[in-house]
C-alpha cells in the first residue's frame, strides 16, 4: 500500500511539471492550430540554460526559471517573426514539418554547443528527500513540482484576468471573430508563441535538475507532449493538466510495478489506445466539421 | 496531379520527358559495369532505398495528404525481419526479403486500423509513435532481436568481382516496381479515391468512397517495398541494431526527398533521393554526421517548408504552364454553356407516390450545451421536391450532416427506403441512394471538373479498385451530366478556377454520377446570381420529373415557394409544421416563429 501511495504521490508530483511543459503546446495549438513538434527540443534548451546559469554562476535551477523564461520569450519572438508566422494559415501539415526541422536543427545546435554527453544540474537538495512516514519524496521533484503549479497558476491568471490574455483566448476560440472585434491577430500569434515557449524554458529549468539529459532527449519529451494531448485533446489548459497528470501516474506506475526499461514506451502506448478507443481525447469534443472548409 | 498528365497537358514535349528518364535508367543499370568504384556504388545504393521509400511515401502523403514521419520503421521491420529469419532459420538473407514486404504491409495495415477514425494530425503522431515504440521494442526484447548489440549477419557468399551487384539489382528492381505501383493506383480508382481524401475527406465519404479502406490500402502500398528495400539494406550493411535501423532522421530524409522533388509526382520522390543522398554523404564524410547531419537535414526541412513547399517538379512545371498560357484568354469566368436535356427515364407527371422514401424520427443532437436539434421528426415523401425551412441556427444543416452521415446523432433514428441508416458510414448511405450536395461548395479543386464528376463510387468492389479512374462508360456518364449542368466546356478545367456558381452546377453533376434516389441540396441558390438559380431550379424540376425525390435546404423564399411541395418548416431544432407552400404562408406558428408579423411575400417565381 505504501508502495503505491508513494507512486501516486510521485506520479502527480511529475504531472504537475509535465502540465506546464504541456501547456504551452496547447496554448500555441490553441490560437494558431500550430503543432509545435520542436517543444520537446525547446524544453531540453531550456534545461541546458538552467544548467549553465547553475554550473558557472552557481545559479539555483529553481530561480533560473526568472532567466530561463523571458530568453525563451525572446527566442519565440524571433522564431515567430522568421518561420511560424509566415506560415500561420498554412495548412497543419506544412507546420508539423516546419518545427520538426526545427527540432532537428535545435537537437544539432545543442550538440554543437554543449555536447552530447549527459547532464544534470546538481544543487545541494539534489539527492535529498522528505520522509513523510514511510513515503519518500525527493526535495527536487517537490520543489519543482510547486513551481511548475506556480507558474501555471499564472499563465491561468494571466489567461482569465488580463485583456491580454483576454485577447489570447478570443483568438483560440475563434480567430476571425476576434480580428473582427479588434484583435490583432499577428501580434496576439507572436505573444502567444513568445509565452509557450516561456513556459517551456520555465520547465526546462526544472528539468535540469529532476532528469538528466542530453541533446537527443527530446524524442521522448515530444512522446510525452503528444501523449498528453491525444489524452487532454488539443487547445485547452485543464486537458493538458489532466493529459499530464494521467501520463505521470502511467509511468511511474509503469516503472513501479513491471520495469523501468518498458517506462519510456508508455507514452506510445497511451497515443496508440486513445486514439484506438476514443479518436478525439479524453476531454476532446467533436466540433462541427461540415462549416470549417 | 500526375505530372506526366500535366507535362503533357502544357504541351512540354512528352518523348523528351521519356527520354531522359530512359536515358537516366539506362545509365543506372550499366553503371557497374561501367565502374568499379564502390564509393560511388554505395552512394547509389543508399539512394535506391531512399528513393523506395519516398515513392512509397508519396503514395499516402502526396496522393492523400497524410503525413509520415515514422517510415525508417519499415526500413527497420524489414531490416530485423530478414536478420532474425536468417540467424534462426537460415538460407540466404535474399529468400527472406519478401517476408520483409509483407511484415511492413502487415505493420502498416495494423497502423492503418488504429488511425482509421483519426484525421490529420493524429496520423503524424500515430507514426512516430510507431517508430519510436518499435526501437524501444528492438532494445528491450532481448531474446528475439539482441538488443542494443544487435544481429549480425553472414557477408555475402558470391565471388568478390560482382562487388554489390545483388544488393545494387535488387534495389533497382524494388524502385521499378515502387514506380509501377504509384503510376497505378494514380491511374485507378484507388488513387482518384485518395485524391478526393486529400483534398476533403468528409466530401469523398458523401460520395461513397469507403475512406478507412482507402487510407489503409495507401499506408500498405507505402510500406511494401520499403520494408523488401530495409531486408536488402539489412544485410547490405550486415549489422542490425535499434538505432541505426529505426532511424527517425532517415524518416527526415523520405520525407525531404518527396518534397523537394514534388509531391503527388510520380518521378519528384527519386529525384529528391538523388539529391539528398550525396548530401548525407557529405554531412557523413566531411562533417563527421552525427549533429552536422542533423543541421543539415533539420535546416534543409525547414528551408524547404518555408522556400520551396510545392518542391521541385511542381514549381518548374508552374512556371512552364505560366509561359505557355500567357495572353491567352481563360475560359473561365465566361458565359455559361448551353445546357443540354439528360437522356434518361421518360418524364412522368411529377408528384409524390405515398410513400415515404425519408424518415426522420426523433433526432437529437447537442453540441455542447447547444441543442441544434431537439427531438425532429419528418418525411420525405417518394417523388417530391420537399422543401426544408426555417430560421437561421433551427437545425437545417445539422439535420442534413446526420442524414448524410457526416455526424452522428445523440438520439433518434434515420430511414431510408426501408432500411434504417443512422448508423451506417456516409458512404454505405450513399451505396443506399443518398447524394447530397453542401451548403459552401465542397468541390474536389485540385482535380479537373471532368475528375470530380467521375469521383463519386456506386458501390464498393475490390474489384472496382482496380478500375481505370477515367473509364469509357464512366466518363460517357460524366460529360452526359456535364453537358445537362452546361458545364461540358470546362471538362478539363481544375475545378480550382471554377467561379461559386459553376462550382455548384458541377457539385450538382457529382451527385447525380451517384444515381440517387434521393438528393439533398444544401442552400441551392444561396451566393449565386438569378439566372443560375433559374437554372438550377429548372434542373431540379427536370429530375424530379424522371423520378428523383429531392430535399432542399433553402432561403431564398420565393425559390422554395414556388419550386417544393411540401415544404416542411424547422424551429429551434424540431419540425413545427408541414404543408403545401399556401398552406405554410398562412400558418400562423411558422409566421410567427420565422417570418416575423410584419413580414410581406413576395411573388413565387413562376414555372419556367
Amino acid at each position: 500500500m505504501t508502495e503505491f501511495i508513494q507512486a501516486t504521490a510521485f506520479g502527480l508530483l511529475i504531472g504537475g511539471v509535465y502540465a506546464l511543459f504541456a501547456s504551452g503546446l496547447t496554448l500555441i495549438f490553441g490560437v494558431m492550430k500550430v503543432i509545435n513538434i520542436a517543444h520537446g527540443a525547446l524544453l531540453i534548451l531550456g534545461a541546458f540554460l538552467a544548467f549553465t546559469l547553475w554550473e558557472q554562476f552557481g545559479l539555483d535551477p529553481l530561480a533560473s526559471i526568472l532567466i530561463t523564461a523571458p530568453a525563451m520569450f525572446v527566442l519565440g519572438l524571433a522564431l515567430y517573426v522568421a518561420m511560424i508566422g509566415p506560415l500561420r494559415s498554412a495548412p497543419l501539415s506544412s507546420t508539423v514539418l516546419l518545427t520538426f526541422g526545427l527540432a532537428l536543427v535545435i537537437e544539432a545546435v545543442m550538440g554543437l554547443v554543449w555536447g552530447n554527453n549527459s547532464r544534470s544540474a546538481r544543487p545541494s537538495y539534489f539527492d535529498q528527500s522528505f520522509d513523510l512516514s514511510g513515503i519518500v519524496l525527493p526535495k527536487a521533484q517537490v520543489y519543482a513540482s510547486i513551481v511548475a503549479i506556480l507558474v501555471l497558476a499564472l499563465l491561468w491568471l494571466f489567461l482569465n484576468r488580463t485583456w491580454t490574455g483576454r485577447a489570447i483566448r478570443a483568438a483560440s476560440a475563434n480567430v476571425q471573430g476576434a480580428a473582427l472585434v479588434g484583435v490583432n491577430i499577428a501580434r496576439v500569434s507572436a505573444l502567444t508563441f513568445a509565452v509557450g515557449l516561456a513556459t517551456v524554458g520555465a520547465a526546462g529549468s526544472m528539468v535540469s535538475v529532476l532528469y538528466p539529459f542530453l541533446p537527443g532527449s527530446h524524442y521522448i519529451w515530444i512522446a510525452r507532449v503528444l501523449s498528453i494531448i491525444v489524452l487532454g485533446g488539443l487547445g485547452s489548459l485543464q486537458g493538458a493538466v489532466l493529459g499530464a497528470m494521467l501520463l505521470g501516474l502511467a509511468e511511474v506506475y509503469t516503472q513501479t510495478y513491471i520495469s523501468t526499461a518498458w517506462a519510456t514506451a508508455v507514452p506510445y502506448v497511451l497515443i496508440f489506445v486513445v486514439l484506438f478507443f476514443r479518436p478525439q481525447g479524453l476531454m476532446g469534443t467533436r466540433l462541427r466539421e461540415d462549416v470549417a472548409v | 496531379m500526375s505530372t506526366v498528365d500535366t507535362v503533357e497537358r502544357i504541351g512540354l514535349d512528352r518523348r523528351l520527358w521519356r527520354g531522359v528518364i530512359a536515358v537516366a535508367a539506362v545509365l543506372l543499370i550499366a553503371y557497374p559495369l561501367l565502374s568499379d568504384d564502390l564509393f560511388y556504388q554505395n552512394m547509389i545504393i543508399l539512394s535506391l532505398v531512399l528513393a523506395v521509400g519516398a515513392v512509397g511515401l508519396n503514395i499516402i502523403m502526396g496522393y492523400a495528404g497524410y503525413i509520415s514521419l515514422g517510415q525508417s520503421a519499415f526500413i527497420g521491420l524489414g531490416a530485423y525481419t530478414v536478420g532474425i529469419a536468417t540467424t534462426r532459420i537460415g538460407g540466404d538473407p535474399f529468400v527472406w526479403v519478401p517476408l520483409a514486404g509483407l511484415v511492413a504491409a502487415a505493420f502498416a495495415a495494423l497502423l492503418g486500423v488504429i488511425a482509421m477514425r483519426t484525421r490529420g494530425f493524429a496520423f503524424v503522431i500515430i507514426t512516430i509513435a510507431a517508430l519510436f515504440i518499435l526501437q524501444i521494442v528492438a532494445i528491450n526484447w532481448d531474446s528475439l532481436t539482441q538488443g542494443t548489440s544487435g544481429i549480425t549477419l553472414p557477408l555475402p557468399r558470391w565471388d568478390i568481382s560482382i562487388q554489390n551487384w545483388p544488393f545494387y539489382y535488387t534495389l533497382i528492381a524494388l524502385l521499378g516496381a515502387s514506380l509501377l505501383l504509384s503510376w497505378w493506383i494514380r491511374r485507378t480508382k484507388i488513387g482518384t479515391g485518395l485524391l478526393a481524401i486529400r483534398e476533403d475527406e468528409d466530401k469523398a465519404a458523401t460520395i461513397g468512397i469507403d475512406t478507412p479502406v482507402y487510407k489503409i490500402i495507401g499506408f500498405m502500398a507505402s510500406a511494401v517495398f520499403l520494408g523488401m528495400a530495409g531486408g536488402v539494406y539489412g544485410y547490405y550493411i550486415a549489422f542490425i541494431d535499434p538505432t541505426a535501423m529505426f532511424d527517425i532522421v532517415i524518416s527526415v530524409q523520405i520525407i525531404l526527398a518527396v518534397i523537394l522533388g514534388g509531391r503527388g509526382t510520380l518521378w519528384g520522390p527519386v529525384l529528391g533521393a538523388a539529391t539528398i543522398e550525396p548530401l548525407n554523404e557529405l554531412a557523413n564524410q566531411q562533417f563527421g554526421g552525427g549533429n552536422s547531419r542533423l543541421l543539415i537535414f533539420g535546416g534543409l526541412l525547414t528551408l524547404t517548408i518555408l522556400l520551396l513547399p510545392k518542391g521541385i517538379i511542381p514549381s518548374v512545371r508552374d512556371l512552364l504552364e505560366r509561359r505557355t498560357k500567357r495572353g491567352r484568354a481563360a475560359l473561365v469566368g465566361g458565359r455559361l454553356g448551353e445546357r443540354r436535356a439528360l437522356n434518361g427515364r421518360p418524364a412522368t407527371a411529377t408528384g409524390g407516390t405515398g410513400r415515404n422514401l425519408l424518415e426522420v424520427k426523433g433526432l437529437h443532437k447537442h453540441f455542447e450545451g447547444v441543442r441544434a436539434l431537439d427531438g425532429c421528426s419528418f418525411a420525405v415523401e417518394e417523388g417530391t421536391i420537399t422543401g426544408l425551412i426555417g430560421p437561421n441556427g433551427s437545425g437545417k444543416t445539422t439535420a442534413f450532416n446526420l442524414i448524410g452521415g457526416t455526424m452522428r446523432a445523440d438520439a433518434g433514428e434515420v430511414w431510408f427506403d426501408g432500411r434504417r441508416i443512422d448508423r451506417l458510414s456516409p458512404w454505405r448511405r450513399a451505396y443506399a441512394g443518398l447524394g447530397r450536395t453542401f451548403q459552401i461548395t465542397r468541390v474536389f479543386t485540385d482535380m479537373t471538373v471532368l475528375e470530380n464528376v467521375v469521383a463519386p463510387l456506386r458501390s464498393f468492389s475490390w474489384r472496382q479498385l482496380r478500375a481505370g479512374a477515367v473509364s469509357g462508360e464512366e466518363a460517357a456518364r460524366a460529360e452526359e451530366l456535364l453537358a445537362f449542368a452546361g458545364m461540358a466546356e470546362y471538362r478539363d478545367e481544375r475545378a480550382e478556377a471554377l467561379s461559386f456558381g459553376q462550382r455548384k452546377l458541377v457539385e450538382l453533376a457529382q451527385v447525380l454520377m451517384l444515381d440517387p434516389k434521393l438528393i439533398l441540396l444544401d442552400e441551392p441558390a444561396g451566393g449565386i446570381n438569378p439566372t443560375l438559380i433559374a437554372r438550377i431550379a429548372e434542373m431540379i424540376r427536370e429530375l424530379n420529373a424522371q423520378g428523383k425525390t429531392f430535399l432542399i435546404v433553402e432561403h431564398n423564399m420565393p425559390l422554395v415557394l414556388g419550386l417544393c411541395e411540401p415544404v416542411l418548416v424547422l424551429a429551434s431544432g424540431e419540425c413545427i409544421s408541414t404543408g403545401t407552400p399556401d398552406e405554410i404562408q398562412r400558418d400562423q406558428q411558422v409566421l410567427d416563429a420565422y417570418l416575423g408579423a410584419d413580414f410581406q411575400l413576395e411573388e413565387p417565381v413562376a414555372a419556367p
